[in-house]
């Protein structure tokens, strides 16, 4: 589509060498983007790649320390987003950031409306707002309340208030993150039409599928570092996957423990700890099955926002399935948080300091929190009977500092995670979920949790885990839940030839 | 300035309009203004019917003061916030008038420095809000602590106004009809009823009025700043407007009782506040109207009413405005939540 010779059209925006400096990180390092009019440009990245920071130098929210931003030849700096926008350049944020409680007419134009003296022209101000709408190939009511509408429709109509000041450049931020599949469509559509009108867009999603149906060009980060620019149709999705991904450094060595692992995997394989059949949330996740047997470990593995951490709230209870069935050892309860932790299957959180551990309590109260939320608030554990709970934990998980009486925010993140850890292992579970476990940690603090991990799965825990670094997920795990797009995409029996080569395949879509 | 006015449309759309979500609780308002004055018609019609012009006056003469402080308070509410020194403000702003008259000021000054004072607290609770980013509840609570503690410093007892200007501001009236059905229209009335086609110009007609709405969203009006409008100064000047009105509430409320006292408007706050709940604003914040809340107010002078002609003690009105503010609270929440699952 849209296949221009040489060059393409002429850059709109240049930014060259751009680098941003927050207290302790180097946020951007000599980043280079390039946006040319007529062309769909998606910026690609894991999170904390600095797509993010990107945008929000161009939108003008945070001034560069180095670099150079020219729009349309002349060189910028945008001190403010008035600057930016005054530039022409506008942004549509991910969430929808309009007025829901206002009309459509009114979030399109306020700003920009009609006035008569002081007062608002509203016949006028209407009629600009439907031809504004129109523009986009929308027919809807100027008058009616934007929140009356689908989502994908006020994402659309924040496009057309992006355009009330026919800008030369368009930011589409994660504009379909909360679309279903006929909305992206539409909204696609005028996208394609803008681009053919001549305005530049950068498109940041992390929907694959969509990022190779719209856009032209892409621009690859990594770390806050620039790793490529390519044509979209001259890259294929495994290099996209591997540019983005990368190769973490640090190889830790134990790959004699999975082989290990996956050859003595001999379960029993007839009756599953826990079954879903058809579970799913509309947004969340699509209907998937799965079955969990008892010492197995499942490896889940995709991209971020493929629908991860979804899939473990949803078998865990913390979102509702909207249909499917859970059924643990036979037990067909709906789930919810407190079914689950009582039949015996938690779930240790992706954001360890929002959802996990609490900072201002100590080591030992943090690893009874589950233990007593068991039992109910009336049924307190008897001290004598947390203390051993917790010294067993202390020595087992080697946690350090062994003092049980330790604030836990003082603590390191491994430390922290073992905490966590501790705190659910101490309701003596049969299913563990665990959700990007070593994000954040050293790397030695990494491999003793993987391996903490194992060890609990001979005494015949069934683990469920989640990473984002395909290394430990191949490395530990004896099947593979591909997900892609919030849907499981693939299985793999892992093996010996399963390297993360053939998982990110699968995950880039190119698997049979 | 025919424009300024929505074009009157058909009896069909305004039908369609009453049944559309945002203006359902207004609609609400209405169906129990309608029904007060029916039931009233019905019951207290022997000697002569209930529905006159002399009822909607007396009502708007024992009103206007808290139609003032619902219109502003509209404003506030509209945005999310709250404002519970508008009773206090008013105690404060009818000492002050009356010690300033009594101490010989030119009623002009007297009555301007009124709404100064208002709209000075008004500020104080805006910038507290905007700037210091302390919750709308406290910083109002704050204010009516202090309005209602410098009502001591000016005077710890009624001060009577026997100025002659202000007796005659107060008995000034426009009269209509004969004898027993005489009604009149005084000066608080057009003052109130100025006060409202104001606010309802400014709330629909501007894009300052916009912004507030827009600031009531949610999340703390990011949207309205993303969206490159002037929130800050925005959420200031909301509260100024009912510092404002408070100000002019209270100079009609002294134009009413003629007298200036530390222990008026205890509650008065809330009866505002119930006034424009049962208008149909939003708590949250996002939704409600001046008009609404012009409604809401006449119900509420019209329960008093009710509860009059049934001989009842005046207590019972509490119970019943309680009865009715709980309707309306439980009607709000039905709808909201039937929006939130239509979106």
């Amino acid at each position: 589509m849209n296949d221009q010779q040489g060059l393409g059209p002429s850059p709109v925006v240049e930014m060259r060498g751009i680098t941003i400096e927050f207290p302790g990180v180097k946020a951007l390092d000599g980043v280079d983007l390039t946006l040319r009019a007529g062309e769909v440009h998606a910026l690609m990245g894991e999170n904390g790649a600095g797509k993010s920071t990107l945008i929000k130098i161009l939108t003008g929210v945070y001034q560069h320390s180095a670099g150079t931003v020219r729009v349309a030849g002349k060189d910028v700096h945008f001190g403010s987003t008035a600057d930016s926008q005054a530039a022409g350049i506008s942004t549509v944020y991910q969430e929808v950031n309009l007025c829901a409680n206002l009309s459509v007419a009114e979030n399109i134009m306020l700003g920009n409306e009609v006035r008569r003296g002081p007062f608002i022209d509203w016949a006028a101000t209407r009629r600009a707002a439907r031809e504004h709408l129109a523009r986009l190939g929308l027919d809807l009511d100027p008058r009616s309340s934007l929140d009356s509408h689908s989502l994908a429709v006020q994402q659309l109509c924040a496009i057309a208030r992006g355009m009330v000041v026919r800008p030369r450049v368009l930011i589409l931020d994660e504009p379909t993150s909360s679309l279903d599949k006929a909305e992206v469509a539409e909204l696609f559509r005028v996208v394609r039409a803008l681009r053919d009108e001549g305005v530049a867009i950068l498109f940041v999603s992390h929907f694959l599928d969509q990022v190779y149906e719209i856009s032209d060009r892409m621009t690859i980060l990594r770390n806050g570092q620039l790793v490529s620019e390519h044509r979209t149709s001259e890259l294929s999705r495994l290099d996209l996957v591997q540019a983005m991904v990368g190769r973490a450094g640090e190889i830790l060595a134990d790959v004699s423990e999975r082989a290990a692992r996956v050859a003595a995997a001999e379960h029993d394989r007839t009756s599953p700890v826990l079954t879903a059949q058809g579970l799913g949330r509309p947004g969340s996740a699509a209907p998937f099955d799965l079955d969990l047997f008892k010492g197995e470990i499942v490896g889940v593995a995709g991209l971020l926002g493929s629908g991860r951490t979804e899939l473990a709230r949803l078998l865990f209870g913390a979102d509702k399935p909207a249909e499917g069935t859970l059924s643990v050892q036979g037990d067909t309860r709906s789930p919810t948080p407190l079914v689950s932790l009582r039949r015996g299957v938690v779930y240790s959180s992706e954001d360890r300091k929002k959802e996990g551990i609490i900072g201002d309590l100590t080591v030992r109260e943090n690893i009874a929190l589950a233990l007593q939320a068991g039992r109910g608030p009336l049924r307190r554990i008897p001290a004598k009977e947390l203390d051993e709970v917790v010294e067993r934990y202390l020595a087992a998980l080697q946690i350090r500092p062994a003092n049980p009486d330790a604030l836990v925010r003082n603590l390191s993140g491994g430390n922290q995670q073992k905490v966590l850890l501790a705190r659910w292992l101490a309701t003596q579970p049969k299913v563990l979920i665990l959700d990007e476990p070593t994000r954040g940690i050293d790397v030695g603090a990494k491999a003793e949790i993987q391996k903490l991990v194992t060890e609990l799965a001979d005494q015949g825990l069934s683990v469920m885990f989640i990473s984002s670094e395909l290394e430990e997920v191949v490395r530990i795990s004896e099947r593979i839940l591909v997900l892609r797009d919030r849907h499981v995409a693939g299985e793999i029996h892992n093996g010996p030839d399963v390297t993360v080569d053939s998982v990110l395949e699968t995950i880039a879509g190119r698997a049979s | 300035m025919t424009t300024l006015l929505t074009p009157l449309s058909t009896a069909s759309q305004w039908g369609a309009r009453l049944r559309d979500p945002r203006y359902l609780p207004v609609t609400g308002t209405l169906v129990a203004l309608l029904l007060i004055l029916v039931v009233g018609q019905l019951r207290y019609s022997e000697k002569r019917s209930f529905l006159s012009m002399k009822l909607f006056s007396n009502l708007l003469v024992d009103n206007s003061y808290l139609l003032v402080l619902a219109v502003g308070m509209t404003f506030v509410i509209i945005t999310g916030g709250i404002d519970l020194s508008v009773g206090a403000v008013v105690a404060l702003v009818g000492l002050t008038t009356a010690k300033l008259l009594i101490g010989g000021f030119p009623l002009w000054a007297v009555l301007a420095i009124g709404v100064l004072v208002g709209a000075a607290f008004g500020t104080l609770i805006g910038v507290m809000v905007q700037y210091f980013d302390v919750q709308p509840f406290i910083a109002s609570l704050a204010a009516m602590f202090l309005a209602r503690g410098l009502c001591n410093v000016v005077s710890v007892e009624s001060l009577g106004i026997k100025h002659e200007g202000f007796a005659a501001l107060a008995a000034w009236k426009l009269k209509f009809g004969e004898g027993r059905e005489s009604w009149s229209i005084n000066l608080s009335m057009l003052i109130a009823f100025a006060v409202l086609v104001v606010a309802f110009v400014i709330l629909h007609h501007t894009r300052f009025g916009r912004t507030v709405y827009g600031l009531g969203s949610g999340a703390g009006g990011n949207a309205v700043a993303l969206m490159g409008l002037r929130a800050a100064s925005t959420r200031v000047w909301v509260y100024v407007i009912s510092g404002t009105c408070a100000g002019i509430s209270g100079i009609l409320f002294a134009l009413y009782t003629k007298s200036g006292f530390n222990l008026t408007g205890i509650g008065m706050e809330l009866d505002a506040i119930a006034a424009v709940v049962i208008g149909g604003a939003l708590l949250t914040g996002g939704g409600g109207f001046v008009l609404g809340s012009a409604t809401g107010v006449l119900v509420y002078g019209l329960l008093q009413v009710v509860i009059a002609r049934e001989g009842l003690q005046s207590w019972w009105t509490k119970v019943l405005i309680g009865v009715v503010l709980l309707g309306f609270v439980l009607l709000q929440r039905t709808l909201s939540a039937r929006r939130s699952r239509a979106t």
